[in-house]
Parts: C-alpha cells; structure tokens; sequence
C-alpha cells in the first residue's frame, strides 16, 4: 500500500513525511472517524450545565460501545472508584483524544501536495491519534483473541483484510515517526554525556 | 544527619496520617508498539531510554509494570496523561499490590 516513505528527521525537530492523495485521503477518513466516534460520547442535555462547564459529566459508566471504552477506559480496577473518576475525568480525556486528531485533520487537510511538516509537539499528537486509530481497528480485528499469523491469512474476500492492511501500514508510519524522535533524544543523551 | 531525621520524622507521620503510597499500573496490550510504549514513558515522565526500556519490557514479559509512584492525586494525573496516549494504565494503594 505504501507510496510514502514514512517520516524523517530534517534538521532540528521538524519531522517530514510525503503522502500520495490516496494516502492522505485514508488518514483524514480515519481521523475523521475519530472525531465522530468520540463525539458520539458527549452527553447532550442531561447534564447540569455548570457542572459542564468545569468538565463534570453524568458518564459514570463506562462506554457500552468496545472501541470507546477502550479508547475511554476505566482508570481503576474498583467500580466505585471508577466511575467517581470517570464524571470527573472522562470529558476531558475525550477533548484532549480530539484535539490530537483534530491536529492530524487541520496538517492533513492544509497540504494538498502530500508534505507534512510536524514540530516535536505536533509529533506528539499525531503519534497520539495514529495510536487511537489502531487502537480501534485493533478491537474490531479482536487482535486480542487473533494472532497475526491468522490476520495474515485472511482471504482476499475478507473485509477485515483490508482494515489488517491499514492497520499494520499505520504501525510501520507510527515506527517512522518515532524512530525520527528517538534521534533527537539519542542525541540528547549523547550531548549530556559528553558534557558531563 | 538533620535530613535522615527529618525523613524518618516524614515516613512515620505518613503512615500515621494514612498516606500510604499509590501506584501507576500500566498493563500489556496486543496493539501499543514496543517502542512507542518506549517513548510515551520517556515523554511523560522523563525517563532516560534505558529505564523506559526496561519498563516496557516488564509491561510486555510480566503482563504489568509499576511506572510512577506517589499520591493518589499525582497518580490520578500519570493515569489520565497515560489514557490521553492510549496505554492501558490503572491507579492503586501501594500496599495493597
């Protein structure tokens, strides 16, 4: 599938990837999935208004939906616990969750020739909803129960074939970008010892 | 030797006041990649990539591995930054493990 060849580093924390149409139409469908996914959490009308505000939710359950609740999980083991976390917590994981893909749509969307040009922080970010999107394909291809020898064989008729090949190409872009990262740190390190 | 008795003076009121330890439990997961587990614990939490290697290794051999200790609130926010990047991390009473 892959026309790009993934990021690089150019310079001084700028990492740089080329992406065919087909290529970037695919990431903006997916990002784009995202941001509805999650948008289908937001708890229209039965909230107390000022609690809202200050990001106070009346989700003390988790998501019925697979994919959301892992994307939301539970940050504890006790239920109790749990959903006291969660009326507190949850609203805001969810924003923070789409301002990473909302990141990723604006790049995308902004460069019609392909290139993306990204900061350290704005890495961070699309790392971040690079690994949402897997993280859901990931449940509907129950990675959990099956292995990737069994993905692998999937026929061709399979419409999960497809979703393992997206899925696998969005780990190899995902490694690129933090191969590219993990320079700037290995440098840094290499620096700090030099000093010392 | 005024710092070792302020320490023990600190540790014997935290565990009268009930301060016990709490824990950031980060848990296997079939998709996160090794190397981005690897570099979220180095981006969160400032970690050199040598410790963060080893913390996910423990992640991935045992299952589970304790990342952060310290109080319930600072666990609660290693927990939700955790969350915000996608690894499976849950918080807990450090001597109840």
């Amino acid at each position: 599938m892959s026309a790009t060849e993934g990021f690089k580093r150019h310079g001084d924390h700028s990492y740089i990837a080329t992406f065919s149409e087909s290529e970037r139409e695919v990431l903006l469908n997916l990002c784009e999935q995202i941001i509805e996914l999650l948008a289908e959490r937001v708890d229209h009308g039965h909230e107390d208004p000022l609690a809202a505000m200050v990001g106070i939710t009346s989700h003390d359950t988790p998501p019925e939906d697979e994919v959301l609740h892992r994307l939301l999980p539970n940050a504890y083991a006790d239920e109790v616990d749990a959903s006291e976390f969660r009326r507190y917590t949850e609203s805001t994981l969810r924003m923070k969750k789409q301002a990473h893909a909302v990141t990723m749509r604006i790049h995308l969307k902004s460069s019609p020739d392909g290139v993306i040009d990204l900061s350290h922080d704005e890495a961070n970010a699309w790392l971040g909803a690079i690994n949402d999107v897997r993280l859901a394909l990931g449940v509907r291809l129950k990675v959990e129960n099956n292995s990737h020898e069994e993905l692998e064989l999937l026929s061709p008729d399979d419409p999960l074939r497809g979703v393992y090949a997206v899925y696998t190409w969005l780990g190899w872009l995902q490694e690129t970008l933090i191969d590219s990262l993990m320079d700037d740190v290995q440098e840094d390190e290499d620096s700090q010892l030099g000093n010392s | 030797m005024v710092k070792t008795a302020d320490k023990i003076e600190e540790e014997i009121r935290a565990i009268f006041s009930g301060e016990t330890p709490w824990v950031t439990i980060v848990w296997d997961d079939p998709v996160n990649l090794q190397s981005y587990v690897t570099y979220v614990f180095m981006e969160l939490f400032g970690y050199s990539k040598v410790k963060a290697t080893e913390l996910m290794l423990q992640v991935h051999n045992e299952g589970k591995a304790i990342v952060s200790t310290g109080t319930r609130e600072e666990m609660e926010h290693d927990v939700a930054r955790l969350h915000e990047y996608g690894l499976w991390a849950t918080l807990q009473r450090g001597d109840l493990i």
